[in-house]
């Protein structure tokens, strides 16, 4: 009834990951699908791994930069830097003095740096919760609008608290976060209901010099 | 949604991209254990993408992600000349880079942890998923798993490695990977309803009456 080659259901259920993601060794591979011929629940269950493997290797909906994270490399490996990033005190509220453009981070263009834009798509349903919104180069675009807001959140806020709180606000990221997690948003007029969030450390508009250093930065971004 | 290519979809290369990419990358491994920072940023370069999205979906947060790229490149630096080329270039960097992950997850004092009901994370549409509303259920599914099997996840279905590659990044044996998975799989559809019906594009729900009966 089973051929030679065929490996039994439970040996094929355990390597079905790999039929998927296509990294079986070629005897594996054969053996899996001689019994995948006959036998229906491997075969629903290998739909199942590759729809886990198109799910988590869907595009990006966030453009990440590595530059300014690999200067801050080179800066810490010649000795530059701190051997570990300093974290900041949770809850210090950073007011910037003066002007914002006091504030800025010294050395890079704030605009670059980890993660080059985040797209605040609009995005319908409840499932929705921490992770980041999809086609986020599209939204550079808006980086473009006159105005723009400085908005830096409490540093051990997890990625999806900060995005409810611009979503609520009616915001979205056109740039950043920054070397310590400043991100340029849009529209300014969201600024009031921002600041009286909490877990908002300041929010402040973005002053013209930094605007074309964020354009700088944006065009960093990589194909 | 087709696939395209994967820089048109904007999205990170499977980690494996057959002997030319691997010869690159072991030429590379030998530039930086001379000093060649050219070398070095190329390398980092094409890490950053695929460790950014991973590490980033695995902390919730850009620093400590940002962190762990840099606290494992900052070990390539180093020890690059100890790399002896009996293992892949990226599965010697991952390795390094699942070690430090872990201990930074396990600190996961640092962080905010969302600790989800199981239940709340069924879908009470009976619509077919959508695959962004279902990868985001996945995420917070994912969740929910131990560290080591959420690793696992990660290093099978979005970067791609083999059973073995994942042994060798994960230090333990082939067997131990394909358990972990089978703990993570069941485990996900346990937590995700919609998986099931993933083999049976109509009638909607036809698979998930299948793999209930198989899990009872
Ligand atoms: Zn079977």
């Amino acid at each position: 009834m089973m051929a030679s080659s065929s490996c039994g259901h439970e040996e094929c259920w355990l390597l079905l990951p790999w039929l998927a993601n296509g990294r079986l060794s070629h005897a594996e591979r054969a053996g899996a699908e001689e019994h995948l011929r006959e036998c229906a629940a491997c075969t629903q269950e290998l739909a199942r791994q590759r729809l886990m493997c198109q799910v988590l290797t869907e595009p990006e909906r966030v453009t990440y930069a590595p530059g300014p994270s690999f200067r801050k490399l080179m800066e810490r490996i010649d000795g530059r830097a701190p051997a570990r990033p300093q974290e900041r005190p949770l809850g210090r509220r950073d007011a910037p003095a003066g002007r914002a453009v006091a504030w800025r981070p010294p050395g890079l263009a704030w605009a670059a740096s980890f993660v080059l834009a985040i797209g605040l798509a609009a995005f319908a349903g409840t499932a929705y919760r921490w992770s980041l919104p999809r086609y986020a180069t599209h939204t550079t675009a808006a980086g473009g609008t006159p105005g723009v807001l400085h908005i830096a959140f409490d540093r051990s806020l997890p990625v999806g608290e900060m995005e409810e709180i611009l979503r609520s606000a009616g915001a979205r990221v056109v740039e950043g976060p920054g070397t310590t997690g400043v991100f340029g948003i849009a529209p300014v007029t969201a600024a009031a209901r921002l600041r009286a969030d909490p877990r908002v450390r300041w929010v402040e508009p973005l002053t013209g010099t930094e605007e074309s250093q964020g354009a700088q930065g944006r065009r960093t971004r990589e194909p | 949604m087709k696939p395209t290519s994967y820089s048109d979809r904007g999205m990170v290369e499977p980690t494996y991209r057959g002997s030319a990419s691997v010869a690159r990358e072991v030429d590379l491994m030998a530039r930086i254990a001379n000093g060649d920072r050219k070398a070095f940023e190329e390398l980092y370069n094409l890490y950053h993408r695929r460790m950014a999205r991973f590490l980033t979906r695995l902390t919730h947060r850009f620093d400590l992600a940002e962190e762990v790229i840099n606290d494992t490149f900052w070990v390539v630096w180093r020890k690059a000349r100890d790399f002896r080329g009996d293992s892949q270039p990226s599965t010697w960097i991952l390795g390094i880079a699942y070690r430090k992950a872990r201990n930074a997850l396990r600190s996961s004092a640092r962080f905010g942890r969302q600790n989800l009901e199981a239940e709340s994370l069924a879908l009470t549409s009976d619509e077919p998923f959508r695959t962004e509303e279902l990868r985001d259920w996945l995420e917070q599914a994912l969740e929910q798993l131990p560290v080591e099997q959420r690793l696992g996840v990660e290093l099978c279905y979005e970067l791609g490695y083999s059973c073995e590659e994942i042994a060798t990044i994960m230090g333990c044996p082939v067997n131990t990977v394909k358990t972990r998975l089978f703990h993570a799989r069941a485990k996900l559809q346990k937590l995700l309803p919609q998986l099931a019906g993933a083999g049976v594009p109509a009638p909607h729900g036809a698979g998930r009456q299948a793999a209930q009966e198989r899990q009872s």
